[in-house]
């Protein structure tokens, strides 16, 4: 048995009257990872992408899902496509109902679910992309970022085991995609494979654990973020570019700024790897910590409360559920992206931060900051929203008593 | 815009919540009413009443209104001119005959006809206008799933209020293209803009079907489409005024019927 879920093996396309497309693809996705399909345009990224739930049919090679080949009967092809998500680049190519809640349902009635079934499944996927009550809102009334999550829940209804993205991102504004990712990183969590294609060399740096690097229907190098970025040859023959933070870091290390150790993947990183070089001696200098809220198991009046209570505690959120709570309860926010690391830099110069989290990603917090942790030597506490209905779990106590 | 417009309005309108049978039963009751009355007092008062619903609690913008009446108002105005001249029977009140071989007359009983097809005209207009106005498209699918039409036409009718919308807006696209590329200053040019734009058009629905189909199949699918059954229950804070009305609009019809078999020899 195998861990790979979805592997690749020469795969070779060409489209009816034109040039090869895939020239010989090859490579394998670990299962629960993040992998980011890198390239230019036209290299290949979408025709790769739509091989991998049979919709295109390679004229060569291979791919096998779960170690087993994709067999192209249409039985077959139908529980390939359940389990193998596809979401379109473009919304509205995939959203073909006249509602929502018809839209989000088309899958699991298609899979002849039962009345209640499809009900269920679709309250779950338009909740979980934060979309509950859209049910009878029309598709041409919604923004990008709406359409958007209503494909992705129209998928998430047939409960897959990957998740494939054309180009998540495009066409979406910058809190908009940055929302998106959240999403993927919260379904990431809940244990789905996640594979994107994308030309954003930001985003693939610094959100994927793989990337397949491609040109021309080839795959050039397929590894960590990290061993792609910093081969300046690899970056460039794709026509791509270094992310900003790593050529600041590059350009640092040049002029013995700072000492080359691992490479930054955020600014967070790089800010870290500053300080050891100029800062103060730790002892002089107070931490700030930052408190954790679980949105979905806080009520939304004690958040408010706690809130009123600590004004001056930055305030973050993740997620659509807590971004929409902030909303509804007026708490302003003072970061919306890269939360968890803007709460450590906060924390870093002694602010006091709280994080509006859905309950999956209170562990990917703890994780995080203890990485950092261990990374930096700094000791940064992470505590619970404590309001006085909600006992604390085991691990957060155990967590703080660490910390005393 | 009234292409969206229309639906927009549904969509947004506050009786958006009332059950869409209560509102067709409305609005086919006062249809029905209004053709089969003899006079035209039964239509305008419907007419008048309905519209004063759908302008105080439904909040049709009256600007809305008044350019969607627009329409049939000048439709009718024309045949009605016409209706004025052709009727017969009755005392000529006015004549027109500068030759001998023009002869326009215009007679009581005309003027009376035309009347009560005016009236019936703005009342079955209103009555249409209110379904129109306050019951989008996607809640007459599931009434019309109800009424056994056979769901490959409801399939279909739901694939297309869909595509209207995507359709409509790359015309809109490819128009604005063409103006900014001075497409309609002049008449040849025009034709030539508007043909290209059909075209293009048509290449691109071509390619949304086929896109269509692929979306379809990656979403395993199997011939249904589903339809969301659990419209607002019937309240009876709705459907009882919705009665009470067509019983009153019915009463008042036949007492009018009833009186002018008495009052006329």
């Amino acid at each position: 048995m195998t861990d790979h879920i979805l592997e690749a093996d020469n795969v070779r396309f060409r489209y009816p009257g034109a040039g090869e497309a895939l020239c010989g693809v090859s490579f394998s996705v670990r299962t629960g990872t993040k992998t980011a399909l890198l390239g230019a345009n036209g290299a290949g990224k979408s025709t790769l992408l739509l091989t991998l739930n049979g919709m295109l049919r390679p004229t060569a090679g291979e791919i096998r899902f779960h170690g087993k080949p994709l067999a192209y009967s249409r039985n077959e092809l139908r529980e390939l496509r359940r389990r193998v998500g596809f979401v379109y680049q473009d919304p509205d190519r995939q959203i073909l109902a006249p509602t929502v809640w018809q839209d989000v349902a088309f899958g699991p009635a298609n899979l002849e679910y039962d009345d209640a079934k499809i009900r269920h499944v679709v309250k779950e996927a338009l909740g979980q992309v934060g979309l509950a009550g859209f049910d009878r809102r029309v598709p041409h009334h919604l923004s990008g970022g709406e359409k958007k999550r209503v494909a992705i829940a129209g998928i998430l209804a047939m409960d897959p085991d990957i998740l494939v993205f054309d180009e998540p991102t495009s066409s979406l504004d910058p809190a908009g995609a940055a929302d998106l990712m959240e999403l993927l990183d919260e379904f990431n969590a809940k244990g789905t494979t996640i594979i994107i294609s994308t030309h954003d060399v930001e985003l693939a740096y610094h959100w994927a654990d793989q990337i397949i690097l491609m040109n021309k229907g080839k795959v050039i190098h397929a590894g960590t973020p990290e061993e792609v970025f910093t081969n300046p040859a690899l970056v460039t023959s794709s026509n791509l570019r270094m992310p900003a933070v790593l050529e600041v870091y590059t350009e640092l290390v040049s002029r013995q700024m700072v000492k080359k150790t691992q490479s930054p993947k955020s600014v967070l990183q790089l800010v870290s790897s500053l300080e050891q070089n100029f800062s103060k001696p730790r002892a002089e200098r107070a931490l700030g910590t930052i408190t954790v809220c679980d949105v979905d198991a806080t009520g939304s009046d004690e958040i408010t409360a706690w809130i009123a209570d600590h004004p001056g505690f930055r305030r973050g959120a993740m997620g659509t559920r807590a971004k929409t709570l902030a909303e509804r309860k007026s708490i302003a926010l003072d970061f919306t992206y890269g939360v968890i690391d803007k709460g450590i830099l906060w924390a870093l110069v002694g602010e006091y931060s709280v994080l509006l989290t859905p309950a999956s990603m209170v562990p990917h917090v703890y994780r995080r900051v203890d990485t950092y942790c261990r990374e930096s030597g700094n000791t940064i506490a992470v505590i619970p929203m404590s309001t006085k209905t909600r006992s604390r779990p085991s691990e957060v106590i155990k967590k703080e008593d660490q910390k005393e | 815009m009234l292409e969206d417009l229309l639906d927009d309005v549904a969509q947004n309108s506050t009786f958006r919540h009332i059950h869409p049978g209560t509102k067709i039963l409305l609005g086919l009751g006062s249809l029905l009413i209004c053709l089969v009355s003899p006079t035209p007092v039964i239509p305008l008062v419907s007419g008048i009443v309905i519209s004063l619903v759908l302008l105080i609690p439904a909040r049709v913008s009256p600007l809305v209104y008044a350019e969607l009446l627009l329409a049939p108002a000048i439709f009718t105005a024309f045949s009605i001119v016409v209706l004025l001249f052709m009727l017969g029977g009755g005392e000529i009140i006015w004549r027109f005959s500068p030759v001998y071989w023009i002869n326009l007359t215009i007679t009581d009983n005309a003027i009376r006809q035309s009347e009560l097809i005016l009236c019936r005209v703005f009342g079955c207009v209103v009555s249409l206008f209110f379904i129109a106005l306050t019951t989008p498209m996607t809640d007459l699918f599931d009434i019309m799933k109800r009424c056994r039409v056979p769901p490959e036409l409801i399939d279909l009718m739901m694939i297309m209020y869909r595509y209207i919308f995507i359709t409509y807006r790359q015309a809109h696209e490819i128009w604005q293209a063409q103006v900014m590329r001075l497409g309609y200053s002049r008449v040849k040019e025009s034709i030539h803009s508007c043909s290209t734009l059909c075209g293009m058009l048509f290449i691109s629905s071509w390619i949304a079907g086929e896109d269509l189909i692929h979306a379809m199949d990656a979403r395993c699918y199997n011939g249904k489409m589903p339809l969301l059954e659990e419209p607002e229950p019937v309240r009876m804070r709705s459907f009882v005024p919705v009665l009470a009305y067509l019983v009153a609009l019915v009463s008042l019809l036949l007492m009018i019927i009833t009186n002018t078999v008495v009052i006329s020899p």
